[in-house]
C-alpha cells in the first residue's frame, strides 16, 4: 500500500501561502504588484492594526471581468504569461499564479472589480472558498480587502511582530514600489492616518521626497547611463548625507525591488572615498533590459535576480556612480540653504583676474634661459597671455615682495596647466588665515570655506601614492621553505587558467599534489610577514573579478601612507603655505573628501552669514 | 670661457666644490633642525647648499624658522673647503643627510650639471642625485642689522630651558605658543605660560642705551631648536637682531632665524600676586623628589593631581588613586610662615618648574588654596615660576 497521496488543494495553496504570504506586507507587495500590472495610475492602500486586521488595496486599473474572478483564486491561473517563452521575457512584476489563491486560502477575502464596460463583481471568500457571490457598481478598477489574516494558520500568527513593525515593513514596501514607480500616484494610511502620498507625477525625486524628506531630496543628484544592453537612471543622495545602514540603496531592475550584491558593490564602489567608514548612502537605482536578459524566477518573494553580463552592468553603473560625483561641488554647506536661493539666477560673469598671476617680467627671462641651458625636453611654457596684464597691473598696485614669491612658485608648479573642467569643479578661494592651527578659512564673493588642512593633504597625497603603490618593482623574493596553497577543484583550474597572468606580477604557482599550487618565490614589495595573505588576497581577486589590480589591493597602503605624509592639525602655516596648498587642492581629482571619506571642505554662504546677523530676515 | 660653453653644451658644470666631511656633516645637522618632513611646498624638504667664493652655505628652512650654516673656506689655518666653481642646488634633505653621515672619506667632493643632477663622490663612493631648482628656493628675509643685542651663549641658552617649557602646545590660542620677550634699559624679561602655570625669567644684555623692544613673541618650538644648535661651550656670545616679523640669532657661522607670533601677548604682570599668606622655604631637591614619588601614584589620574599639607615645620605631600591605593611623605621645611594651608596642584607643573631652577633652596609663596602660588629661588629675583592650584572638591 503506498504511502505517497496527492495533496488536495487547499492543503496546497497554504502551503504555498507559506513562501508567498509570510506577513501583512508581503500581501501588501503581491497586490499592489497585481495592481500595476494591471495599469493602475493611482493605488490605494488602508490597513488597520498593520495590516492584522484589514488591508484594503484600491486601484484604477483593468480591473476583472466576471469569468476570470471564478478563475483567479485557481491555483497557477494568470494573465500575465501564457506559454513556456514567456517566462524568460516577463515583463510583469508577477507571473506565477500563485498570490490570489495563496491569500484568499489564510485570510477573508473581498473583492470588488470592474473593467469598467460591464457591471462590477462582488465577491467574498474565506479560506480560499467563495462564499458569496454578486454585483456591485461599476467603477473601473480593483479593491480588495483582506481581514482576518492568518484566521487558520495559528503558527504564523503567533510569529507577526508588533502592529509597530508590520507597519513599519508595510511602508518599507510601498516606499520601494513608489520609487520604482514615479508615475503611479500611491498613498498609504494607517487606522486612517494617512502615512505617505505620492503625486505620481512621475519625478523621481518627488517621490525620494515624500520618504526622505525635501533636504534629502534636494542633496539628490541625477544619474544617466546607458550601454547596448542596459539603460541606468536615478537619483544618488550626496555624501554628506548618509545612513549607517545599506537598506537605502534601491535597485530596480525593469521596476522590479531586486537584492543584488554585485550591484550594491558598483553602488559603492562609485562612491569610493566619499563616504565615512560604516557609512552608506541613499540612492535610487532603475535599470532597464531586455527581459531575456534577466531571470527573475529564481527567489519566492522575487528579491533576488539572475543577471546576465552582470559584470558589464556594474562596471556600468560604478562608472555611472562616480562620474556624476565627479561633475559635481560637493561642498555640504552649514545650513540648508534657502529656498529662494536653489532658483537658478542670472549669473554675471566676470573677469578671472588669476592669469595676471602668470609670470613676471624678470621671472619669465629667468626662466627661458633655464630651458636653453637645460635640455629643454619640456614643451615651452605659454606666457604670452600674462604680459597683457602686467602694465594693468603695475598701474594700480604696488606688488609687495611675499605676494610676488608666492605666485612665482604657484606658476612654477609643473601641475598648472590642468583640464578647465578639474579647476572649475573646486571654487577658486582667497585665503583669510588659519584657525586652531587645523582649520584654513577662505572666502570668495560665495561666502566663507573651512578647510581641513590634514584632510586636505592626506586627499592630496592618497591620489599621488594611489597610483603610485601599483608601480612594483619587479624584483622577486625567493623563499627557502615554499609555501602551499590547497584550493577547491574549481578554483584550482581557474588558477591553472591564470597561470601566465599570474606569473606576470610575479608569481609562479606550480602544482603540487591534488588541488594544491607551490609559491617558491613571491614579489619583493609583499608586506613582511603578510606573504601569505596577500597571496590568498590576489586570488580571491581574481577569481571574483577574474583581473588583479595591484593598486586596489595596496590602497589600504596608500591611504596610511598618506595620512602619515600630511601635515598635521596644530601646525602654523605661513600665508604662502596655504596658497600651495590652496592651489593643490584644486588640481585634485576629488578635493571634498579625504581617502577615509571625512569632508575636506564647508562653506557658509553669504546668504546665511547675513541671515545670523539678521541683515536679511 | 665657460660662460660661452655653457650656452651651447647640453650639460654644464652648475657647482663643484670639495669639503671636509666632518663640517659638511656638523652644517648638515645644523640646518636639518629646520627642515620639516611634512610639509605642503615640497622644495622645503630640501637643503639649499650655496658655494660662494669665501665659503658654503647650507640653508633649511620650514614655517617657523630658517637656519644658515656657513663653512668658511679656512679656519684656524686649517684648509676646509675649496671652491672649483661658485654655484647652488637643493637637495632632498633627509636623503642628503643620511648620506653625507655615512660617506667613507674624510672629504667630499660635491658637484652639479645644469640638469640638477648632483654627483657626491667620497673616497670610492660615488652617488648622482636629482637637485631640485634653487631658484625655486624662498628667499630668506632681509634683515637690517642695527640695534643688535648681544647675551652670553650659556646665558641664553639658560633662560630659554627656564621659560619655554611652559609655553601652550595647543594653537587654540596662537600667541601663546611663544615666549614673550620684552627689551626695556639693557634688561630682557623672558615670559611663557599655558595659562595654567607661567614662567619667567630677566636677565641682563647689552644693548644700545635707549633700544626698547615690547610684545616679541618668538614660538616656543624655535627657541628649543635654537637651544639645540647652539654651542654650549663656545663660550661666545650671540648677537640678536630683531624686526617686525622676524628674529635674527647670529652665533659664530650659523644664522638663525625665527618668525615672531601676531598678536598681542597678554599682560602677565597683574596675574603675578604681590602678597602671600603662607610663605615656606624649601629645599628643591627635596620637594622635587618628594612629588615625583607621589606624582607615581596619580599618574592614572586624568590630571597627575597631589595634595599638599602645611604641618609645624613640615609639609605633607599626598596622593591617592582610587584602584592603585595612597602614599603620604613628610617633607622638612626650611622655613613656614603665615596661615596654615591645604592645596592640591599638579605634579607635572609642579616638577616642571622645579626642575629649571637651580639653586638651593626655593621660596613657595601661597594666598590661599584657590589662588595661584609663586616659587622662586632663595636668594635670585630673575626666576619666578607661577602655578595655578587644582580645585577638588
Amino acid at each position: 500500500m503506498g504511502i505517497i497521496r496527492k495533496l488536495d488543494e487547499p492543503l496546497a495553496n497554504k502551503i504555498a501561502a507559506g513562501e508567498v504570504v509570510e506577513r501583512p506586507a508581503s500581501i501588501v507587495k503581491e497586490l499592489v504588484e497585481n495592481a500595476l500590472d494591471a495599469e493602475a495610475s493611482a493605488i490605494q492602500v488602508d490597513v488597520e492594526e498593520g495590516g492584522l486586521t484589514k488591508i484594503k488595496i484600491t486601484d484604477n486599473g483593468h480591473g476583472f471581468a466576471e469569468d476570470d474572478c471564478d478563475i483567479a483564486f485557481e491555483r497557477h491561473a494568470t494573465s500575465k504569461i501564457s506559454e513556456e517563452n514567456d517566462l524568460f521575457h516577463i515583463k510583469t512584476l508577477g507571473f506565477r499564479g500563485e498570490a490570489l489563491p495563496s491569500i484568499a486560502s489564510v485570510s477573508h477575502l473581498e473583492l470588488k472589480t470592474c473593467t469598467g464596460e460591464e457591471a462590477g463583481t462582488h465577491l467574498v471568500l474565506q479560506g480560499g472558498h467563495i462564499i458569496q457571490s454578486g454585483h456591485t457598481a461599476s467603477r473601473r478598477g480593483t479593491e480588495i480587502t483582506v481581514s482576518n489574516l492568518f484566521f487558520n494558520t495559528p503558527a504564523r500568527l503567533k510569529h507577526l511582530k508588533t502592529v509597530h513593525t508590520e507597519l513599519g515593513k508595510i511602508s518599507d514596501i510601498m516606499n520601494k514600489l513608489a520609487l520604482s514607480y514615479p508615475e503611479v500616484r500611491f498613498g498609504l494610511t494607517h487606522n486612517e492616518k494617512p502615512v505617505f502620498q505620492t503625486n505620481g507625477k512621475g519625478d523621481l525625486r518627488q517621490v525620494l521626497a515624500a520618504i526622505y524628506g525635501m533636504q534629502t531630496a534636494k542633496a539628490s543628484l541625477q544619474v544617466r547611463d546607458e550601454s547596448l544592453d542596459f539603460q541606468v537612471r536615478g537619483l544618488l543622495v550626496k555624501p554628506e548625507v548618509t545612513r549607517a545602514g545599506r537598506q537605502y540603496v534601491y535597485i530596480f531592475i525593469n521596476g522590479r525591488y531586486i537584492r543584488n550584491y554585485p550591484i550594491f558593490n558598483a553602488i559603492m564602489a562609485g562612491y569610493h572615498t566619499l563616504l565615512p567608514i560604516g557609512r552608506y548612502p541613499i540612492a535610487v537605482l532603475h535599470i532597464e533590459m531586455d527581459p531575456t536578459l534577466i531571470d527573475v524566477n529564481v527567489h519566492p518573494a522575487k528579491l533576488e535576480a539572475r543577471i546576465s553580463k552582470e559584470k558589464e552592468l556594474c562596471q556600468l553603473i560604478e562608472q555611472a556612480v562616480r562620474e556624476t560625483f565627479h561633475q559635481e561641488q560637493l561642498i555640504p554647506s552649514v545650513q540648508k540653504r534657502d529656498r529662494k536661493e536653489s532658483v537658478l539666477k542670472p549669473e554675471q560673469q566676470q573677469l578671472d583676474f588669476d592669469q595676471s598671476h602668470a609670470g613676471f617680467p624678470e621671472k619669465k627671462e629667468r626662466k627661458i634661459e633655464r630651458q636653453k641651458n637645460a635640455t629643454a625636453v619640456s614643451p615651452p611654457v605659454i606666457e604670452e597671455p600674462a604680459a597683457k596684464y602686467d602694465q594693468h597691473r603695475d598701474n594700480q598696485e604696488q606688488p609687495d615682495q611675499e605676494w610676488d614669491e608666492t605666485i612665482e612658485q604657484a606658476f612654477h608648479s609643473p601641475e598648472s596647466s590642468s583640464p578647465v573642467d578639474k579647476a572649475e569643479r573646486m571654487p577658486r578661494v582667497y585665503p583669510i588665515g588659519q584657525m586652531h592651527g587645523t582649520y584654513i578659512l577662505a572666502q570668495n564673493e560665495n561666502g566663507l570655506y573651512i578647510i581641513d588642512q590634514h584632510a586636505a593633504q592626506e586627499r592630496i597625497k592618497y591620489e599621488f601614492y594611489r597610483e603610485k603603490v601599483g608601480e612594483t618593482a619587479k624584483e622577486v623574493q625567493e623563499l627557502l621553505v615554499p609555501m602551499t596553497f590547497e584550493f577547491t577543484p574549481s578554483e584550482y583550474t581557474t588558477i591553472g587558467e591564470y597561470e601566465d597572468y599570474l606569473k606576470q606580477i610575479g608569481l609562479a604557482f606550480e602544482p603540487f599534489g591534488q588541488h594544491s599550487y607551490i609559491i617558491r618565490s613571491h614579489p619583493q614589495w609583499f608586506p613582511n610577514g603578510k606573504e601569505k595573505e596577500t597571496i590568498e588576497d590576489i586570488v580571491g581577486q581574481l577569481l571574483e573579478n577574474r583581473h588583479i589590480s595591484i593598486k586596489k589591493l595596496r590602497e589600504e597602503l596608500a591611504i596610511m601612507m598618506s595620512c602619515k605624509k600630511s601635515i598635521k592639525a596644530n601646525r602654523y602655516l605661513r600665508a604662502d603655505e596655504i596658497d600651495a596648498l590652496l592651489k593643490q587642492l584644486k588640481e585634485a581629482e576629488d578635493p571634498f573628501t579625504c581617502p577615509h571619506g571625512r569632508p575636506v571642505i564647508v562653506h557658509f554662504s553669504t546668504y546665511e552669514m547675513e541671515k545670523l546677523f539678521k541683515r536679511v530676515m | 670661457m665657460q660662460d660661452t660653453a655653457d650656452q651651447n653644451q647640453e650639460t654644464s658644470l652648475a657647482m663643484k666644490f670639495s669639503i671636509s666631511k666632518d663640517k659638511l656633516v656638523e652644517g648638515v645637522n645644523h640646518v636639518m633642525k629646520a627642515v620639516s618632513s611634512r610639509t605642503t611646498i615640497p622644495i622645503l624638504t630640501g637643503i639649499k647648499i650655496n658655494a660662494g667664493l669665501d665659503g658654503i652655505t647650507l640653508t633649511g628652512s620650514d614655517s617657523d624658522v630658517s637656519i644658515k650654516a656657513y663653512i668658511p673656506l679656512e679656519e684656524d689655518d686649517e684648509e676646509y673647503v675649496s671652491i672649483e666653481k661658485p654655484g647652488s642646488i637643493v637637495l632632498q634633505a633627509r636623503v642628503f643627510s643620511d648620506i653625507v653621515k655615512k660617506l667613507p672619506s674624510d672629504t667630499v667632493n660635491i658637484e652639479a650639471d645644469s640638469r640638477l643632477i648632483t654627483r657626491i663622490t667620497s673616497g670610492s663612493s660615488e652617488f648622482n642625485l636629482n637637485g631640485l631648482d634653487p631658484e625655486e628656493y624662498p628667499r630668506l628675509p632681509q634683515i637690517e642689522e642695527e640695534n643688535i643685542i648681544t647675551i652670553k651663549t650659556d646665558l641664553l641658552k639658560h633662560l630659554i630651558r627656564q621659560t619655554v617649557f611652559a609655553v601652550s602646545t595647543s594653537e587654540t590660542r596662537p600667541v601663546l605658543t611663544g615666549v614673550n620677550w620684552n627689551i626695556q634699559n639693557g634688561k630682557l624679561d623672558c615670559v611663557a605660560t599655558d595659562s595654567h602655570r607661567l614662567a619667567s625669567r630677566s636677565v641682563a644684555v647689552e644693548s644700545a642705551e635707549n633700544a626698547t623692544y615690547r610684545n616679541i613673541v618668538i614660538p616656543g618650538k624655535s627657541l628649543n631648536e635654537l637651544s639645540k644648535i647652539l654651542d654650549d661651550n663656545s663660550g661666545e656670545a650671540v648677537s640678536i637682531v630683531i624686526t617686525e616679523s622676524q628674529i635674527l640669532f647670529k652665533a659664530k657661522n650659523l644664522q638663525f632665524f625665527s618668525r615672531l607670533l601676531d598678536g598681542n601677548y597678554p599682560d602677565t604682570d597683574r596675574l603675578i600676586p604681590n602678597e602671600s599668606k603662607t610663605d615656606i622655604v624649601i629645599s628643591t631637591k627635596g620637594f622635587l623628589q618628594a612629588i615625583d614619588r607621589a606624582s607615581l601614584l596619580a599618574k592614572e589620574e586624568r590630571n597627575n593631581v597631589v595634595k599638599f599639607r602645611t604641618l609645624s615645620g613640615e609639609v605633607e605631600i599626598s596622593s591617592q588613586s582610587p584602584e592603585l591605593g595612597r602614599v603620604f611623605e613628610n617633607v622638612q621645611a626650611e622655613e613656614i610662615k603665615g596661615e596654615e594651608l591645604k592645596i592640591s596642584f599638579s605634579a607635572k607643573y609642579m616638577m616642571d618648574a622645579l626642575s629649571k631652577v637651580d639653586s638651593q633652596d626655593i621660596r613657595i609663596s601661597f594666598t590661599g588654596a584657590m589662588r595661584p602660588f609663586l616659587i622662586r629661588p632663595v636668594g635670585d629675583d630673575g626666576i619666578l615660576m607661577l602655578i595655578l592650584p587644582v580645585r577638588t572638591y
